[in-house]
């Protein structure tokens, strides 16, 4: 066996690296600007705009491939904070957050702010609780550190079985949306877009596990910011001429309301939280941007941020990243940087929301209905709009517009009437950045099945080596994605919402008993998972599914409740069970050292040195 | 009395800054929420201040906590080792 004894020092040259990868995809941009407006079609700029930065992440990630079993699970853990804390961002926000949360704030506007808030809370506290414990234990999967602390082999097993729901919902969602964005814009179908995107993320998964999906995630991240900044800095400095747009979309407001007021926007009352959140068909927008509580009451708003808050701080797959960086200061620091990007995108998504509404409901209040802007016929060949003249009044009315909540963000370039390329851009971005979270949560439900569920059957590997095994899983976990996928309709955001809440109620009662009272025991962590999971089965089965049309809120409440029902459990479980054995006790000791190497790493060292007597 | 005071103090002083990051978090959330509002009649940078804390003001405020309670806690972990080593 190795002994993972090397310093854990990051190549000094990154920064050099993803300058030139910026500068490249920077230049790509203009190029294709100035190709626009020498005549190319509209088709060939997609197909550029979208499949080179493809190209470049594949060669990343042959680049940066693996045979290493600490480079494969943990990047080396030599990682710098910022670029943790990128991909982190990139992984939390995915495709998802781009498209379906900038929909549900055009929707809901200030309603929808809880979902931003609760991802930017959630990254704090993981960064307070559990994080910077997970980082000192050093274990390579979630499940692996229950199963160190706990000295549990089927605890392990079972977390790995658990952590199956949230992170199998997040995949499913993010390629679902990478492949409604490129089918689009390239001349593919909508299945076969789904084994692309699969095969994609199976490639830099398998080539080089943790370090490959590191080092790609972090080209999709840079691809995505500047993708969804530039068209938004664009719009803004039109409107305000000053390129900041969290500052000054502010001034969008008076003629928004005036907007909305004339095409028949009116204040309304909260309706129930399992049906707030928008779905993914067009549908009319009915409420004020600004209403504060029209869409989900005041309770609903604080139980949607509470629920999401906990199961950010509890995700699987943000913690399946909290062995890379080379030390616990490190990692914590990586967190707040994290914290920063997520933040920079909540506080910017608003921003878009606002411009794509104001242009929206501006057109069709000054336009009669037989002569709307050319950009409506745009976005109704791509179906994100639906316009029709319902009462014959020749004026469209706000319950006439019907619009698609995944097609916000590429509607803004559209409906500011920027160049196409600012369109492709966008797209460009939003793919990217769904990359980046499904190869993550490819990677935690393959990887944990590989090292937590496999290779328990064979632990000295004798049969196969263990990166074979994680191959073999990455290769079928992708596989079984795209098959479902092919076969079944899932809605991102519903999909979404239901993993963060999965996670609240299971893993974060489990993790805050495990890391922070010494007498938690076996029987307390089993018991704080099962409860939850009870909970989450009971929501699911009697208040609804996360498929579309049929998925109901109550979800979020079932996770609050396994979360507090589980943390009793686990607290009961823990007491009237066996006390904690010497070695668990001193397992939490160490874990509260913040100094030294992890615990893993140091527990491979003295296997090696026996083998070696 | 624990045979490591300087560990146990470690954990306290970790325990404090946690709980109290948390309170300072979690009640500026829920008084934004409670009194947004009446915090949306007044007007900050052209935006309704309720809206303004929800959408801005409080992700800010949460990003600055999270540096903050990063340095303090390195602080405390810094106190720890010198502490060890002597």
């Amino acid at each position: 066996m190795r002994a993972p004894s090397r310093p854990h020092q990051a190549n000094p040259n990154l920064g050099a690296y993803y300058g030139i990868f910026t500068s490249a995809f920077v230049c790509l941009v203009i190029l294709l600007a100035m190709f626009e407006q020498l005549g190319w079609q509209e088709t060939w700029l997609a197909r550029s705009m979208m499949l080179a930065p493809l190209v470049l992440y594949l060669a990343i990630a042959l680049y940066t491939r693996t045979l290493d079993v600490e480079e494969f699970f943990a990047s080396g853990r030599r990682v710098p904070p910022v670029y943790n804390g990128a991909v982190l961002a990139a992984a939390l926000v995915g495709g998802t957050g781009f498209f379906a949360y900038t929909g549900t704030l055009f929707f809901l506007g200030f309603d929808a702010l809880a979902i931003g808030l609760a991802w930017t809370t959630g990254l704090l506290v993981s960064g307070l609780l559990f994080v910077p414990y997970l980082r000192k234990a050093g274990a390579y999967t979630l499940p692996a550190f229950l199963g160190h602390r706990f000295r549990s082999r089927s605890l392990r097993a079972m977390a790995s079985l658990l952590q199956l729901p949230p992170a199998a919902f997040l995949l499913a969602a993010e390629i679902k949306i990478a492949a409604l964005i490129s089918v689009m814009f390239l001349p593919v179908s909508y299945q076969l877009a789904v084994a692309a995107v699969a095969a994609m993320i199976a490639w830099v998964t398998i080539v080089g596990g943790m370090r490959s999906l590191t080092w790609t995630a972090t080209a999709q991240f840079i691809v995505s910011a500047v993708g969804f900044a530039v068209p938004l800095i664009i719009v803004t400095v039109l409107f305000t001429n000053v390129p900041a747009p969290q500052l000054t979309y502010g001034e969008m407001f008076e003629p928004l309301k005036r907007s909305e007021s004339i095409v028949g926007i009116s204040p309304t009352a909260p309706g129930e939280l399992a049906t707030a959140l928008p779905a993914a068909q067009p549908k009319p927008s009915i409420k004020p941007f600004l209403q504060a509580f029209g869409a989900l009451s005041q309770t609903d708003f604080l139980t949607l941020f509470l629920c999401l808050t906990l199961g950010t701080a509890a995700l699987p797959s943000l913690l399946a990243r909290s062995g890379v960086t080379s030390s616990v200061a490190d990692q914590r620091r990586s967190v707040a940087w994290a914290a920063f990007f997520v933040a920079l995108f909540a506080i910017s998504a608003p921003a878009l929301a606002t411009f794509v509404r104001h242009l929206m409901f501006q057109d069709i209040a000054q336009a009669p209905a037989s002569a709307l802007p050319a950009w409506f016929n745009d976005l109704s060949a791509h179906r994100l709009i639906v316009t029709q003249d319902a009462n014959a009044d020749g004026a469209i009315e706000a319950s006439e517009l019907f619009v698609a909540r995944d097609g916000i963000a590429l509607a803004l370039p559209m409906a500011a009437r920027l160049p196409f390329v600012c369109t492709a851009l966008m797209a460009a971005a939003g793919i990217a950045v769904a990359l980046a979270a499904a190869s993550s949560h490819l990677f935690t439900i393959a990887g944990s099945l590989a090292d937590d569920f496999i290779r328990p059957i064979d632990p000295r590997n004798e049969v196969l080596p263990r990166i074979v095994v994680a191959w073999v899983a990455i290769a079928a976990t992708a596989l079984s994605a795209g098959v479902f996928l092919a076969l079944a309709d899932i809605d991102v955001l519903q999909a979404a919402v239901t993993a963060l809440a999965f996670a609240a109620a299971t893993f974060f009662p489990t993790l805050l008993l495990a890391i922070w009272w010494k007498r938690c025991t076996w029987l307390g962590a089993m018991l704080a998972l099962g409860v939850g999971v009870a909970a989450m089965a009971a929501a699911l089965a009697f208040g609804g599914t996360p498929v579309a049309d049929q998925f109901r809120l109550t979800t979020v409440i079932a996770a609050l409740m396994g979360a507090a029902l589980g943390l009793i459990a686990g607290l009961i479980g823990s007491v009237i069970g066996p006390k904690p054995s010497p070695a668990q006790l001193a397992y939490f000791e160490e874990l509260g050292d913040p100094g030294g190497d992890a615990l893993y790493d140091r527990a491979l060292r003295r296997a090696a040195a026996a083998a070696s007597q | 009395m624990s045979e490591q005071p300087g560990r146990d103090r470690h954990r306290w002083q970790t325990l404090l800054l946690v709980v109290a990051t948390l309170i300072i978090a979690l009640g500026a959330i829920a008084a934004a929420v409670i009194f947004a509002g009446r915090l949306d009649e007044i007007i900050f940078l052209r935006f309704p201040l309720g809206f303004y804390l929800l959408a801005q003001g409080l992700l800010i405020g949460l990003v600055a906590l999270a540096f903050w309670s990063t340095r303090v806690q390195e602080h405390i972990d810094r106190r720890l080792s010198e502490g060890e080593e002597l």
